[in-house]
């Protein structure tokens, strides 16, 4: 299988204006196959756009090298950046052009011209079934348009490989799915390689191939879903959303000595959604346990003699999502 | 290099598609150019108070001297080059001392307002009561009044009567000396005597006011109404201020392009880091181009002048838009928010631009404001300015003005391309 992106050791570090340096990322360190759709997935601030941005020539790493079907970024990077195209987490066009005079403009940039440029341009229009709003400026669009023309400007050059970096963000479901259908057809019917970056479990799991674990700037796991979740164990693993309370120190450790097959407990207290607002994400109790279902009476009834509020509960197998709390500790939507 | 022109073509399409850079590369600045100028030409404070003459003595005499100081007397605009050139070289003389041919050739090309050459023989001609030429150069108009001119015929009308004044007297003496048999006075005796008297009858005829007086609303004759002449200050000078506003204004645009991460779009194109850097610093510097062009034909069609060297124009007006591009790209990197860039550029345009001349001639300002103007871009553009469109002058007039604002651009550009964001 060859490689079409391949990083070594990858690192950025920013300096801060008060001094101080953040380390975001720490020694990455990526294969990336050829005709694959590879997700790195990772909370906010994991380091992944930064390290998308590293590969693409956009920010010059601190310390190591990628390479794009074979070409240096840092020294070849002319070469590297023919191979691919970049849709970036922003919606990186300009708001006063048009969606055509925007794709026009990028397409010229590539080398593109006449009659060519035209076709491309109208064949993408029409890829993301905006071909009738082509002539309004982008500033009057919708988020989700806005993200369809910001992802055929990453297609312009018809690249063996693409860069997505939360393409999905801040839209509607049905624009989410759309552009997740497109994700898959790029691969499947264009035989492209997608570097695809998410916080979203449900889409990595939908599209990838293969899956960067990604926490603190640093890969905390790789390899296919079945390999990452083999990681795991068999536990199952039990959701418990349950009223604003507080669940003492000695009542984690009789469920944990009572039921058969508990392997970890973690408790999450309520948290404020954000600042401004009197919302506040209910309070969890998470446990991990072999046969989950078999156990899952035994955990109840030890709850309500304690007298916790059990608002809902779900038992779900093993998938990115705990693979991702075993290795941290942490949901990935914390 | 297509690439840096598309990306060139682009940003300047996105410039002109909002509303609102046209009110502000059109709109304003042209309104201000009329306003300013119609206002400037009335008050007759349009050009330059001081007129430069070239005065050349071939005599050197004491009655040379007389005419001399004379000259300065009858008109205090009357700078006369190289005796009473200043420390800024108002004579723009160089090291060069001043020959009759270079001379003549200022005169010729209208940088210096006259030529007078007092000639060998000059004192020893008023004393013999002889006819002499005092040879005159100018480009104005000798049938309309011209203030040197003016100036020269009334002096020289006064050391004329005050030698018809010597010669009578001297044949009065002779006569007298005859007729009364006394024995002839020595040379020497004699001469001091006339002088005495030329001396005498210069100084009463001085006391006179003398038959023309110039006034400053005079100082430029072209046939012209005195209104248009506000607009050799109001065009170079409005034209270099929104120079300032447009070519400021994108700190702003700058930022903006991070934030939208066209910028970093950009950057993942195989262009080079330099491509890019290159094709913002052409954008910037065409609308600075584009914006002196639109004031330039407002003042053009109100009756500005434009001097007779337009290559020599042109570089000037990229020199100061070039210095104005580096300055932007030097305080790009520590701006933090579109209002802070709006800020600074209110600031800088609105203080730069008096401090320099922009809206009034320096030299109506106190010495020291003068010197202190010269911090700004803006007086070096405007002494270059005056050069070329009242003085007529050419391109070596304006080369230490373009010296000093290309200068400045480069040290700037080393600051600005240092610290460019790229990321
Ligand atoms: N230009 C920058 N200057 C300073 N810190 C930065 C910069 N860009 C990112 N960071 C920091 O680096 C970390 C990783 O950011 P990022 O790569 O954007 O994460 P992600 O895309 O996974 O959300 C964050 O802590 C972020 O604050
Ligand atoms: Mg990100």
């Amino acid at each position: 299988m060859q490689l079409m992106v391949e990083t070594r050791n990858l690192r950025k570090t920013y300096s801060r204006p008060d001094g101080s340096t953040i380390e975001a990322v720490k020694g990455v360190d990526l294969e990336i196959r050829q005709g694959e759709i590879f997700s790195l997935l990772g909370p906010n601030g994991a380091g992944k756009t930064t390290t998308i941005s590293m590969i693409s020539g956009l920010v010059t790493p601190t310390e190591g090298d990628a390479t794009i079907g074979g070409f240096s970024i840092t020294t070849q990077s002319m070469q590297a950046k023919r191979l691919m195209g970049f849709v970036p987490q922003e919606i990186a066009l300009y708001p006063e052009l048009s969606a055509r005079q925007n794709l026009a403009f990028f397409g010229r940039m590539y080398g593109l011209g006449g009659k060519a440029l035209s076709r491309r341009v109208y064949e993408l229009l029409e890829f993301v079934d905006l071909a009738d709003r082509q002539k309004d400026r982008i500033d009057t669009f919708s988020g989700g348009m806005k993200r369809r023309v910001n992802l055929a400007a990453g297609l312009l050059n018809s690249p063996p490989l693409i860069y997505m970096d939360e393409p999905t963000v801040g839209i509607d479901p049905q624009s989410r799915r759309r552009i997740l259908d497109t994700v898959k057809l790029l691969r499947d019917e264009q035989g492209m390689t997608v570097l695809y970056t998410t916080h979203l479990m449900e889409e990595a799991e939908e599209l990838s191939d293969r899956v960067g674990i990604m926490d603190h700037g640093e890969i905390i796991a790789m390899g296919t879903q079945a390999e990452l979740t083999q990681q795991v164990g068999e536990e199952d693993r039990l959701e418990f959303t349950i009223g604003a309370q507080e669940i003492a120190e000695d009542l984690v450790e009789r469920v944990q000595h009572q039921t058969a097959g508990v392997t970890r407990i973690l408790s999450n207290p309520p948290e404020q959604i954000s600042d401004d607002s009197s919302e506040s994400t209910p309070a969890r109790l998470i446990i991990f346990a072999k046969r989950g279902r078999t156990a899952l009476p035994q955990i109840i009834q030890t709850l309500d003699a304690a007298d916790v509020d059990i608002q809902s509960v779900a038992v779900r197998e093993p998938d990115l999502e705990a693979v991702f709390l075993a290795l941290t500790g942490r949901a990935l939507r914390d | 290099m297509r690439s840096i022109l598309t990306i060139i073509l682009n940003d300047l399409k996105i410039f002109f598609a909002q509303r609102g850079n046209l009110v502000g590369l059109l709109v304003i600045p042209v309104l201000l150019t009329l306003v300013v100028g119609w206002s400037i030409g009335q008050i007759g404070g349009g050009g330059p108070t001081r007129l430069r003459v070239d005065l050349i003595d071939n005599d050197q005499t004491e009655l040379s001297a007389i005419l001399i100081e004379e000259l300065r007397a009858a008109n205090d605009a009357l700078v006369l080059c190289p005796l009473d050139n200043d420390a800024d070289d108002f004579c723009r003389l160089g090291e060069d001392p001043l020959q009759l041919d270079s001379a003549i050739e200022r005169a010729r090309s209208g940088r210096t307002s006259a030529l007078i050459v007092i000639p060998a023989g000059y004192a020893a001609a008023l004393e013999g009561f002889e006819r002499i030429n005092i040879d005159y150069y100018s480009l104005s108009d000798p049938l309309l009044p011209s203030p040197v001119l003016q100036s020269l015929n009334a002096v020289l009308q006064r050391a004329g009567s005050a030698s018809i004044t010597t010669g009578v007297a001297g044949a009065l003496l002779d006569n007298l000396t005859a007729a009364t048999d006394l024995p002839p006075l020595d040379k020497e005796t004699r001469d001091g005597f006339l002088r005495s008297i030329y001396l005498r009858s210069q100084e009463m005829l001085t006391e006179q006011p003398p038959p023309v007086r110039f006034r400053v609303a005079d100082a430029d004759n072209e046939g012209e109404d005195g209104s248009s002449n506000g607009f050799n200050q109001s065009g170079p000078g409005m034209g270099s201020l929104y120079v300032m506003f447009t070519v400021l204004g994108g700190m702003a645009v700058l930022l903006r392009e991070r934030r939208q991460w066209t910028l970093q779009r950009l950057m993942a194109l195989p262009l080079s880091r330099a491509q890019i850097l290159a094709a913002k610093i052409g954008v910037y510097f065409t609308l600075g181009m584009i914006q002196y062009f639109i004031v330039f034909a407002v003042g053009a069609a109100a009756g500005m002048d434009f001097g007779s060297d337009p290559p020599a124009l042109l570089a000037v007006m990229a020199a100061f838009v070039l210095c104005i591009t580096a300055l932007t790209f030097a305080l790009a990197p520590w701006i933090k928010s579109e209002g802070q860039a709006r800020g600074l550029v209110l600031l800088l345009s609105l203080s730069l631009a008096p401090l320099g001349g922009a809206w009034w001639p320096l030299e109506i300002v106190p010495e020291f404001m003068r010197t202190l103007g010269h911090i700004s871009p803006v007086a070096w553009a405007m002494n270059a300015f005056q050069d070329l469109i009242w003085f007529n002058g050419g391109f070596t007039d304006v080369l230490p003005e373009i010296g000093v604002l290309l200068a400045a651009a480069a040290v700037l550009f080393i600051f600005g391309i240092r610290s460019f964001k790229y990321e």
